[in-house]
């Protein structure tokens, strides 16, 4: 029994911002994001410092910030500078030169001092014995090599699908299949998801599926999911998306019995004879019994009626067996979308569905993503970038129960 | 937009699919012919068929697949009147810009509407899609496509020229997607119209590097963060069915095989020469033909002509010839040469996949940038501000965003290897 009902986050006010019971995600100096559960309490985030969440509510998302004696300061919009082209090369610089007569200790004990990043950096700087031999773009990296290490600012990052994505992406790649955010949004878009339509969803990516189907529903309209566990399934990463309850109450959950139309599923009883006693206590847990097996039975009743508008697959099952068991359930024209991290299981599954007359030319991309350094004079590909995004596979249901409609009976038999 | 409807109704925009190249819309207008050479129908055929249907014609030959439109669907089919957006940038567009049910959006230029469907579909009528055209046939032909799909709820088209004369609305939208020749041009212009109470985003579209430099630098002067630029594509993948790939011990078991029966040969031949010159053309007919196919026999008889010292060099051409000639003779093996039993191949099928031959390699450069809130006044730190002004310290905290994402990323690398 997997029907699901999401614990309800707060109530929003209008204004969007940051609010007590978010799951915040910060950006670091050093690039790194740290996702915290906004408590009433003081928020410690390591060396960049502690504060009191307080001093965040009610502030829109992505603001700045510098932490200075335990309060916090808005940092205005930074541009980027031009770097200057001087003469200056590297070749008086040689490595593993004795540059930096400042030691560990003493910088240590300048940071317990309190001292401002800036007056750290610029006294390593002073110190530095082949700084101003250094290019102008080598100095540039020096100096952000050392923030990173010693500023104390922050970003509240927006709980937008890409953030989200990019979040788990980076920090857990195998937990969300390696859908990537252009992965995730092929697969939106081509499920055609809208407000207000139904679509069926098998999300085994912890949720981010599921976090993006909600999102664009906003509320309106229908996904059911089906599930493998008989407990409603754990989708955690739909906490940092920090819905609100008239948007996560578009999904409901089935597993793979539930969903099946000749199970009877088990349910404890929900009624008693009316002459036993009831206590107070009994007639609450039944209540809540009922609510249960009701939802269910509605779910599985609006499952079997069909005309879902797509069925959307990040899973560790086997793709065909799902596609087999729900396209039933499908509207004519409707989307079939499957990611996977391995380009042979869609390989596998484009050779299985080109053969049935049900689904209309099932094909298969890779996705691709390059981000760019664009710095003044220093614009180039990262160094480094995501090898894959995975697989996407697309095919359009066909209705074969129609397939001779339009020969138009009535005129054949005339003929 | 469009129909949600069950079955195809008179006056509905309907996707005809003909073939994976050939996909074409039709509004469906009872009293028309729609003639393809999958067959001829009348519109009329189609009114009450559920989308999602192969149509046969009357005279039963060929089938056509009428589909419900969706903006994907929309993309391959459109008319095209410029170069236009495909999905894999719509949707990482889309995604960046945190583009969902009840956005509000600007796009300048409405070019041939495919991203605009897109945008319409995904922020539903509870959002907002305003969209510019500076080219007047461009912009008619956009306005009388979003009618006839049911979306002048949805968008605004309006024939304008932003980079002169900037947009019709101020701090009212959620996000701005450029794709101007010039978008360096409309980026004040696309600031005043973004709201201020909340993150914004913009992104700029261009096909040229030096147009995203000079984006960029117009963005940073305008006081937009964040600014970084991504190019996407789509690897279209083939699948294929073929056998089972042979074992190379088939092979080595054939040249075994033929360098059995080649010292035969051989032996025979030195056995031949010794019975006498005079007798040698007839006896040697007459064993080989019993021996081996014509093929063989002419061999044999041009060798014949050779002198000894040739034989090693003839022989190895005879190797090469029988390999080759096996490899593709994989029927009935015809003689009772255990062999070539073995050169059949399994009869097993194998999938198997690679990239399309030629794909698309360049669309455009995407350029993201954000547009920080300023609902909360900034408490500029007086310690930061005394900071940055010392000197050699000057843009010390400049330009976070793209330093750290190269941090972020290349710390992902070392933790993965």
């Amino acid at each position: 029994m997997s029907t699901l009902k999401l614990s309800k986050t707060a109530e929003k006010s209008k204004d969007p911002g940051v609010q007590i019971g978010d799951l915040i995600m910060l950006k670091l100096p050093s690039g790194e994001i740290k996702g915290i559960k906004l408590e009433n309490t003081i928020i410690n985030i390591g060396k960049v410092g502690s504060f009191h969440a307080n001093e965040l509510i009610g502030h829109p998302y992505g603001l700045s910030y510098e932490i200075k004696e335990k309060k916090l300061f808005i940092l205005p919009t930074r541009s980027v500078e031009e770097v200057e082209d001087t003469d200056a090369t590297n070749e008086l610089i040689n490595d593993g030169e004795f540059v930096q007569p400042l030691t560990a200790d003493e910088i240590l004990a300048l940071r317990k001092t309190g001292a401002h990043a800036s007056e750290i950096i610029k006294k390593q700087i002073e110190q530095h014995a082949n700084y101003s031999l250094k290019t102008e773009y080598s100095k540039d990296k020096y100096r952000k090599r050392k923030e990173a290490k010693y500023a104390k600012f922050f970003t509240t990052i927006e709980p937008t699908l890409f953030n989200v994505c990019e979040y788990w992406f980076l920090k857990d790649q195998s937990r969300i299949r390696d859908l990537r955010m252009d992965s995730l949004s092929q697969v939106l878009n081509l499920g055609n998801i809208r407000p207000g339509g139904r679509y069926l969803a098998v999300d085994e990516v912890s949720g981010l599926l599921v976090a993006g189907i909600l999102e664009r529903l906003g509320g309106e309209g229908k996904l059911i999911t089906i599930c493998n566990s008989d407990s409603p399934p754990a989708y955690p990463i739909l906490d940092y998306m920090n819905f609100e309850s008239a948007i996560s109450s578009s999904l409901t959950s089935l597993n793979w019995a539930t969903a099946e139309e000749d199970y009877l599923p088990v349910l404890p009883p929900s009624q008693l004879p009316d002459d036993e006693l009831k206590s107070e206590r009994q007639k609450s847990r039944l209540n809540k019994r009922k609510a249960i097996s009701d939802i269910l039975n509605d779910t599985r009743e609006e499952l079997f009626a069909g005309e879902f508008d797509s069925l959307i697959v990040c899973s560790e099952y086997d793709p065909y067996s799902i596609i087999d068991r729900l396209s039933p359930y499908l509207a004519g024209s409707a989307s079939v979308v499957v990611h996977s991290p391995y380009s042979q299981i869609l390989v596998e599954l484009q050779a299985k569905l080109r053969n049935l007359p049900e689904y209309l030319s099932p094909s298969i991309t890779e996705t691709w993503l390059r981000r760019y350094q664009v710095l003044p004079g220093r614009t180039h590909p990262m160094m480094a970038m995501s090898g894959s995004g995975g697989f996407v596979l697309h095919a359009i249901k066909m209705r074969v129960d129609f397939m001779t409609y339009a020969v138009n009976l009535a005129q054949v038999l005339q003929i | 937009m469009w129909s949600t409807a069950r079955e195809v109704a008179a006056g509905d925009t309907v996707i005809i699919w003909l073939t994976r190249d050939l996909v074409q819309p039709l509004v469906i207008a009872p009293g028309k012919d729609f003639n393809t050479r999958y067959g001829n129908f009348k519109h009329s055929d189609f009114v009450g068929v559920p989308y999602g249907s192969k149509v046969v014609p009357k005279s039963g030959k060929g089938f056509i697949h009428i589909l419900k439109p969706t903006p994907e669907l929309w993309t391959i089919a459109l008319p095209h009147r410029t170069q236009i957006l495909y999905l894999a940038d719509i949707a990482l567009i889309t995604s960046y810009l945190g583009i969902r049910k009840g956005s509000k959006v600007i796009e300048a230029g409405t070019g041939s509407a495919s991203f605009s469907h897109s945008v319409a579909r995904t922020v539903g009528s509870a959002g907002h899609l305003w969209s510019y055209e500076f080219h007047e046939a461009r912009f008619a032909k956009a306005k009388e496509e979003f009618a006839r799909h049911g979306m002048e709820d949805v968008v605004t088209i309006q024939h304008r020229n932003v980079c002169k004369d900037g947009f019709t609305v101020v701090d009212e939208v959620d996000s701005v997607f450029l794709d101007l020749p010039a978008p360096w041009d409309a980026v004040e212009h696309a600031k005043k119209a973004l709201r201020k109470d909340c993150t914004t985003r913009i992104c700029c579209f261009s096909p040229c590097m030096e147009q995203v430099l000079r984006t960029v630098s117009a963005l940073n002067e305008a006081g937009f963060a964040e600014i970084t630029m991504y190019e996407t594509l789509l690897r279209p993948i083939e699948v294929f069915q073929i056998p089972q790939l042979p074992d190379v011990s088939v092979i080595s078991e054939k040249l075994k095989h033929s360098e059995a029966k080649r010292e035969e040969k051989r032996i025979r031949q030195i056995a031949a020469n010794k019975q006498g010159k005079g007798k040698r053309k007839r006896d040697e007919t007459g064993e080989e033909g019993a021996w081996d196919a014509g093929n063989e026999h002419a061999f044999n008889s041009k060798r014949a002509k050779t002198d000894k010292e040739d034989q090693d060099f003839i022989v190895s051409m005879d190797v090469m010839e029988n390999s080759s000639s096996t490899v593709n003779a994989v029927g009935p093996s015809p003689s009772n040469e255990t062999g070539n039993a073995t050169l059949v191949p399994p009869p097993s099928k194998i999938n198997i996949a690679k990239a399309l031959t030629e794909v698309r390699g360049h669309t455009s450069y995407l350029t993201f940038a954000r547009l920080i809130p300023i609902a909360v006044a900034p408490t500029e730190s007086v310690a930061l501000r005394e900071a940055t002004e010392l000197e050699g310290v000057k843009g010390t905290i400049t330009d976070n965003s793209v330093s750290t994402a190269g941090t972020t990323m290349s710390s992902t690398i070392e933790s993965g290897s």
